[in-house]
């Protein structure tokens, strides 16, 4: 029988509750440190650190407009491998931007540093130790932080990612709009059975060498499943591609909901998310495709 | 160096490339490899059962490369049990910040294949960690001490591993990549064109660095317009040291039929630098261009040609198969 992890476990609320007690016990204590390198007339760029759940600290590069006044936040949340981009000068010049390196992450993996493949099952096997625990602690953290900033105009703020983007916008309102695509954790235990592809396989490959464990796995997975946090979601939400496959996901999310088909043309679907989002934030679409002359 | 802000732009196929060939280019590359090929390989091998499947079984390997450093990387072959010896090779190269995939899905179609992590990558940076950014514009102002000279042997060293290995049929060794891994084929293919048997470049990096870099502000290539903005003085001598390490100029050394695809709208690897590329390239070369794609490099449509392309030369024993789309 196919193990689910789209089941609430009954101490959902609890779990989550305790996370937030934790992080409620550890200042963020930033510290910001301008970067030359990035910086240029548009924007400055600051590394920024701060405290997590752990206690761990975290990295974040942070970018702000040079414009006078406040401005939109945009938060990025960290993909799954070990680098994350600086904003792109196209963020830089119209948002607040916080890209997010969570623990193990580049620029964050001291002391622990994630192994790729490794990182998603580090700990699966129990709610209490798993991993993605203290990563959406980091997000969340990342989130109160951006929300915090005073160059931060908190009538509009965007977050744009997988699964973290959706969670951390559901727990933490102050969002206005959620741009979320390439879910990982979405219904994940049926989706390891259709799939061989990494970073899915790691379950795969978990589950095949402890086989008596995938009750355990897929009881974990439950409190990292988005559709179970999006209840208290109020932020317009963009899904970003997903097909059919997200229907239940938007269903279950009381604020206004899109989603968009992508073409697979990078330009072309890049484009639409951005404008999509400068929408949301009141700030103006800044296009990549260009014509040929 | 300016960048190009403008939404309209000219014929990706009609720009101009400034790239020039050093006059001792050849000379250059001759010398690092004659230094990689006296340093013994030592390639080791460990199985790594947590990965392997009843079809494939998954190792973690290291040689050694130039500078002393210890490479990294995953080797994945088809069980005899599901699949007979010999396969034909296939190392599958990294993009700029993705971390070397495990080529499960490779291997299953009958690949001895061998995910490369070049210096930098996770495992192989314990003694070499410019991390990113950073990777691309490390020592730029010197070609003998510039990041991306032991990076590119650490990707042929690959090579010779796969030649140790008895299950491998040594007249069939291919490569793949896309973004940097793009690039990483060519200048495998060019180094080791006295091994590789056929080469497919998705999006191809490291190829007229410094026009790419004027034609364009995403990352990785941006890190140029930063460091130059910081040190304007010294555009000339990046100018120099690049072009020993530009695709371009690797280009007309390969011999093997290569299949190189770019996306028209590429924002990070501009698609008149993939042009420069298949214009400098001699070899029989399939191209596809992909009319508003962008880093994607039409991914999505040419991965089926890329798989058809590799069967043609390789020959592996399950074609019906299919790979895990790749990424740069």
């Amino acid at each position: 029988m196919t193990e689910t992890s789209a089941t609430r476990p009954a101490d959902f609320d609890a779990y989550w509750a305790a996370v937030d007690d934790e992080l409620s016990t550890y200042p963020a204590a930033p510290t910001l440190e301008a970067l030359a390198l990035p910086s240029d007339e548009y924007s400055t760029v600051y590394a920024a650190k701060i405290t997590s759940i752990g206690p761990y600290r975290i990295f974040g590069y942070l970018s702000v407009p040079k414009a006078e006044g406040k401005h939109p936040g945009l938060l990025i949340a960290p993909g799954y491998g070990s680098v994350n981009h600086l904003p792109h000068l196209d963020d830089r010049q119209r948002y607040v931007t916080l890209v997010l390196m969570h623990r193990g992450q580049r620029l964050a993996d001291q002391p622990f540093a994630a192994a790729y493949p490794g990182l998603l099952t580090l700990g699966i096997d129990d709610p209490a130790s798993y991993i993605f625990r203290g990563i959406v602690a980091d997000c969340l953290r990342g989130a109160e932080f951006l929300l915090s900033r005073p160059e931060v105009d908190t009538s509009r703020v965007g977050i744009s990612g997988n699964d973290l983007a959706l969670i951390t916008a559901a727990r933490r309102p102050g969002f206005t709009a959620v741009q979320a695509s390439g879910l990982l954790f979405h219904r994940l235990m049926e989706a390891r059975e259709r799939s061989d592809a990494y970073p899915v396989e790691e379950v795969n490959d978990y589950l095949r060498a402890s086989p008596d464990k995938a009750g355990a796995v897929a009881r974990t997975l439950s409190y990292f499943e988005p559709a179970n946090h999006v209840s208290t979601l109020n932020a317009t939400t963009l899904f970003n591609g997903g097909g059919a496959g997200v229907q239940s996901l938007m269903d279950a999310i009381p604020g206004t909901v899109e989603r968009y088909e992508q073409t697979h043309e990078g330009g072309t679907d890049h484009d639409w998310a951005d404008a999509w989002m400068a929408r949301q934030l009141g700030s103006v679409p800044k296009p990549r495709l260009w014509e040929v002359a | 160096m300016t960048q190009t802000t403008t939404k309209t732009r000219g014929p990706a196929d009609q720009f101009g490339t400034s790239v020039v060939r050093p006059p001792d280019f050849d000379e250059f590359w001759a010398a690092i490899m004659a230094e990689a090929n006296a340093i013994p390989l030592n390639p080791t091998m460990e199985h790594v059962p947590l990965r392997s499947t009843d079809e494939v079984d998954v190792y973690e390997i290291g040689y050694d490369s130039l500078d002393g450093l210890r490479i990294a990387g995953w080797y994945c072959r088809p069980k005899e049990s599901y699949l007979a010896p010999p396969y034909p090779a296939l190392l599958i190269v990294p993009g700029y910040v993705s971390e070397p995939t495990l080529p499960k899905s490779w291997a299953k179609m009958g690949y001895a294949a061998v995910g490369v992590a070049p210096r930098g990558k996770l495992r192989s940076n314990r003694h070499f960690n410019p991390g990113y950014p950073g990777l691309l514009v490390n020592n730029i102002t010197d070609r003998h001490t510039y990041s991306y000279r032991g990076f590119y042997v650490d990707a042929c060293r690959a090579v010779d591993f796969v030649l140790t290995r008895p299950e491998v049929d040594p007249t069939r060794v291919g490569v793949h990549g896309s973004s940097q891994g793009g690039a990483l084929t060519i200048t495998t293919s060019a180094l080791r064109r006295d091994v590789i048997t056929c080469g497919a470049a998705g999006a191809p990096y490291l190829c007229g660095f410094m026009d790419a870099a004027s034609l364009t502000s995403s990352w990785p290539y941006q890190e140029m317009n930063d460091y130059l903005r910081l040190y304007p003085d010294r555009e000339a001598q990046m100018r120099e040291t690049v072009a020993y390490f530009d695709g371009i100029n690797f280009a007309p050394l390969i011999t093997a039929p290569m299949l190189v695809y770019i996306g028209l709208n590429d924002d990070v690897c501009p698609p008149e630098t993939g042009y420069a590329l298949k214009n400098a390239m001699t070899c029989p070369t399939e191209f596809y261009a992909q009319p508003r794609s962008a880093h994607d490099a039409g991914r999505h449509w040419v991965m089926p040609k890329v798989e058809a392309f590799l069967a043609k030369h390789l020959k592996p024993a399950a074609t019906s198969r299919h790979a895990e789309p790749t990424v740069g």
